[in-house]
């Protein structure tokens, strides 16, 4: 019977132990990767800029997200930046330093539901292949529609009409995809 | 497939021998069925050290003649058995009686002689070792694969988790040696940490609910057991090895053991590594697995009456994740779903193991104390201690691909007090209490807000069964309580980010009745009818964000109410003789407040792009199905095979069908086993030699919605398999071979409960060739 006692006493002792303990507030984490802003500025030649911005702070939860279209000049030729910023740090950071890094991994892709927009890229990788970071936005007539902005991570930039900008094949996954309303007079 | 082997002994003394000869005994012997106590002809009876042997004639009656003084080890095989080994001192003349019970269904059931079987009228299967052993390449849940009423999720070959009569995850109980394996169950993409190798039998439990076992479980419990040390002095042990073509795969297993009256061991170790696997016509990038596990078990008996045993087991595994199906948002997925070969597809094959990946190990340890207070009274305690360690690596940018995207510590203190009294000679009776604490732990290395959050529970259970054997009917009844304290911490979505606490209180409450009865000497029939309530589990009520391995985004709801369910089964088995079996089991599970992840029509836009929308949320729904097995000897060499499961699930509140339900399934198989060992050359015999064929046909699933997955499910698919297998007895040793085919027409295919039937086709053709030595 003793050991019958024991055994008992362990399992109160387990018990206590276990019991005993609260459970300690989380760590936040830092989300040092997360994409919280991307600023699409286009200047024209004349040096007037028009910025698209996507905003979503607190990351894929919590409040919708914030987009500001814009409106652009009919047959008009525009520089086209990107600027990619993680605002839930303060200072906030850029993550375009990281995207040029790794730029043989990563490739913007512009696309419109305008037909006669068209873009082109003005920057390439060590590969020579694009990037997306600069580049140029043509207009056509006047009209309305949007712009999609996609950010391919691995995608394969050889592939059949990847480096001319067309994402059918390219493959790899959705860094960042956003929308922009945009109006053309 | 289980069988219950019970080898009765009658040692008669050798009359007139007054003192031990040389080497002229005889060991006579007679093998039965014992469902049917008929007798059974072709049963092999092999001496293993003096490499004599003999079959059993039509009255199962065998001889063997010319025996020395001395102990030997006699194995007994018969066709659709597991090989059976006794070891026996031989003083003199002796008779043998051993009784063989070798359907694939199982008879215990059928044989209601004085005592319930520990599984209370359950219907039950199982199994047996030396299917294990052949399939240790394997995890645990494709090993059970083949049996009825089992489906798996996969996330691609290696990542697999059964799935029993429709449910799965937190509603399946699966037990390592007697301890509930606690880990990230919730998660599709999370198979069981249990290396099925340690085990000698694995049992799955069908029945409305387990009582003893608890946990809140709904749904069925899978049992993973090791064997009692056998009481043998000698060292034993065994080497496996097997190599798989597709994947290349390696995988050695060993096992060694050794009973002696101070301490008595057994070791069981496994190593595995397999690269990219094939399909049909293209290879499966980055698929590869690695895996280490070891094992001891000690037990110990200090006299009669209180005996001891210790477990220890650790598992550890690198899992590669097809790179093909890691995807960006609901655009990726779109343009993954209309390619014919998956993005990322290389022609080489590789043993690399890159992102995304999953790195899990489980380590347990466990005492068990058993003490008779009496012949028919013991009390049993269990304590336990579980770290399983699950680590998830993602492609990432900036070398943050080597920082887990997801890593989770999950620490578990299982106690349990047990007692048991068999207080006449057909009554009995069980009670006993259980604890259960869970620490789970995010680490913040991550980067990422963690999808389930950070926790302390706290179950406490009691339950007590009692169960009652006359004549030729068994009856059992049970009931449990169980309390869950949960203690929540989970992280704001919006900002500032804040911590907010949840403290949650459940009560549930269970209840079974079954009754099993013989109908006549072939037939039995049993009922058996549960209620039990599960309160919602962590992931259900506080997930919150991406789920990288479904590509949604996942909404717990703080305000879920407890489920319950009540489960009916209704077993049949007709053995009229040892050649034919039948068995069929209908079940029926009702639920209120079933939990279920269900797609909104809300598609979240983040600045990845798109993502679908999963909330769980409560509903009414039925599950029901039919699982039917039959076994047919067709000669005295031939045997046939052949299981069906049937199954269907239904939202009741919304009147359409649950969505992932198994889809229906045939399987069969035919076996010719050589009557006789075939002399191969001089020396080197071919025993025990088998030719199987299986064939799996998957019925395409038709109960759904379309607007409940992205893409309809797969058709129908029909793999054919082969096997030929022997064991070769040479002069000093038993060296068992195999070698199948299987996928044998390398059909491309793909799987409806396989999350990479997005992306990609499932295994093409394989060949599997192993070498298992005991000595």
């Amino acid at each position: 019977m003793i050991k019958n006692y024991s055994v008992l006493s362990f399992l109160a002792i387990a018990l206590f132990i276990f019991t005993g303990c609260d459970k300690d507030d989380p760590e936040i984490t830092n989300e040092e990767e997360l994409i919280t802003t991307v600023n699409y500025t286009l200047t024209d030649e004349a040096g007037a800029t028009v910025v698209l911005t996507f905003t979503d702070l607190d990351g894929d939860g919590g409040n919708d997200a914030t987009i500001v279209g814009g409106t652009l000049v009919a047959n008009q030729r525009y520089l086209g930046t990107l600027e990619l910023l993680n605002e839930a740090e303060t200072p906030s950071e850029s993550v375009n330093a990281e995207i040029s890094e790794e730029a043989e991994e990563h490739q913007f892709f512009f696309e419109s539901n305008i037909a006669d927009l068209s873009f082109e890229y003005l920057d390439v990788d060590a590969d020579g292949n694009p990037i997306g970071i600069n580049g140029a936005l043509t207009t056509g007539d006047a009209t309305s529609g949007s712009i999609t902005i996609t950010l391919r991570h691995e995608p394969n930039k050889t592939a059949d009409g990847v480096s001319d900008g067309d994402i059918s094949n390219a493959g790899g996954e959705t860094d960042i995809e956003v929308t922009f309303p945009i109006v053309i007079e | 497939m289980n069988r219950t082997y019970s080898i009765l002994f009658i040692c008669l003394l050798g009359g007139l021998s007054a003192y031990a000869q040389d080497c002229d005994i005889v060991v006579q012997g007679n093998v039965f069925d014992e469902a049917s106590q008929s007798p059974l002809a072709y049963v092999n009876i092999f001496i293993q050290e003096t490499r004599t042997g003999t079959t059993t004639d039509d009255d199962g009656n065998f001889s063997l003649e010319n025996i020395c003084e001395g102990h030997y080890h006699f194995i007994v095989s018969h066709i659709g058995c597991d090989d059976e080994k006794f070891h026996f001192d031989i003083l003199q003349d002796t008779i043998l009686k051993i009784g063989l019970s070798h359907s694939p269904i199982s008879l215990e059931t059928v044989t209601i002689a004085g005592q319930t079987d520990s599984y209370g009228n359950q219907a039950n299967l199982s199994v047996k070792r030396n299917v294990i052993e052949d399939n240790s390449n394997q995890n645990l849940s494709k090993i059970i694969e083949n049996e009825t009423g089992v489906h798996l999720i996969k996330n691609g070959s290696g990542i697999t988790k059964p799935v029993i009569h429709g449910l799965s995850g937190n509603r399946l109980l699966i037990l390592n040696n007697g301890i509930l394996q606690s880990g990230q169950q919730w998660g599709n993409d999370h198979s069981p940490e249990i290396d099925p190798f340690a085990a000698d039998k694995i049992t799955i439990l069908k029945g409305a609910s387990a009582i003893e076992y608890g946990g809140g479980n709904l749904g069925s419990v899978i049992l993973s057991q090791p064997k009692r040390i056998e009481k043998e002095p000698h060292l034993h042990g065994q080497v496996n090895y097997i190599f798989d073509t597709n994947g290349r795969g390696h995988t050695l297993n060993a096992r060694l053991g050794k009973y002696s009256p101070s301490v008595a061991w057994k070791v069981s170790g496994t190593l595995k590594k397999s690269g990219d696997n094939k399909s049909a016509n293209y290879f499966l990038n980055n698929t590869g697995v690695e895996e280490a596990n070891f094992s001891v078990q000690l037990e110990k008996n200090w006299n009669e009456i209180f005996t001891f045993d210790f477990y220890a087991s650790t598992f550890n595994t690198r899992i590669g994740v097809l790179r093909g199906s890691h995807i960006g948002n609901l655009t990726d997925l779109e343009l993954a779903l209309v390619q014919d070969v998956p993005f990322f597809t290389e022609p080489n094959f590789s043993y690399e193991i890159e992102a995304p990946n999953q790195q899990v190990s489980h380590h347990l340890i466990k005492g068990h104390a058993k003490y008779f207070i009496s012949d028919d009274q013991f009390l049993e305690a269990i304590l336990a201690l579980q770290i399983n360690n699950r680590k998830e690596f993602d492609q990432r940018r900036n070398e943050r691909t080597d920082i887990p995207a997801l890593n989770l510590a999950q620490l578990t203190f299982n106690s349990e007090l047990k007692y048991t009294n068999n207080f006449s000679d057909d009554w009995r009776f069980k009670a006993g209490v259980q604890n259960i604490g869970t620490d789970n732990t995010n680490n913040p290395e991550t980067g990422i807000l963690p999808l389930i959050p950070d926790y302390l529970s706290w179950k406490t259970g009691l339950f007590s069964t009692l169960s009652r054997s006359i004549n030729n009917t068994s009856l059992n009844l049970g009931a449990r309580y169980d309390f869950e304290d949960q203690t929540v911490l989970t992280i704001s979505r919006t900002i500032p980010r804040e911590i907010i606490r949840f403290e949650n209180q459940f009560h549930n409450a269970s209840a079974v009745f079954s009754i099993k009865s013989k109908i006549t000497d072939a037939q039995s029939i049993g009922w058996n009818i549960g209620f039990s309530m599960r309160n919602p589990a962590i992931n259900e009520l506080y997930s919150n964000g991406l789920h990288q391995g479904v590509s949604g985004i996942e909404e717990g709801d703080a305000e879920l109410q407890v489920e319950r369910a009540v489960k009916n089964t209704l077993e049949y088995k007709l053995v009229p003789n040892s050649n034919f079996s039948f068995n069929v089991l209908a079940y029926h599970q009702l639920f209120r407040n079933y939990i279920y992840l269900n797609p909104q029509d809300e598609i979240r836009l983040t600045i990845r792009g798109a993502f679908p929308v999963f909330k769980y949320q409560q509903t009414d729904a039925t599950i029901y199905g039919l699982d039917v097995s039959s076994q047919v000897t067709l000669s005295k060499s031939v045997l046939a095979l052949f299981k069906y499961s049937y199954i269907k699930g239904q939202d009741q509140t919304h009147n359409q069908p649950l969505i992932f339900m198994p889809p229906n399934s045939l399987f069969g198989s035919l076996t010719y086993r050589a009557p006789k060992a075939i002399n191969f050359i001089k020396d080197l015999d071919l025993e025990d030699f088998e030719i199987e064929v299986t064939n799996r046909f998957v019925f395409e699933q038709l109960n759904f919605l379309p607007e409940q997955d992205f893409t309809n499910p797969p058709a129908a698919y029909n793999l054919v398999g082969l096997k030929l297998s022997s064991d070769l007895i040479l002069p000093k040793y038993k060296i068992r071979t195999f070698i199948k085919a299987d996928n044998l027409f390398n059909v491309s295919y793909r799987d409806y409960l396989n999350r990479l039937r997005y992306f990609a086709d499932d295994l093409g053709f394989g060949l599997t060739a192993g070498i298992n030595v005991k000595f």
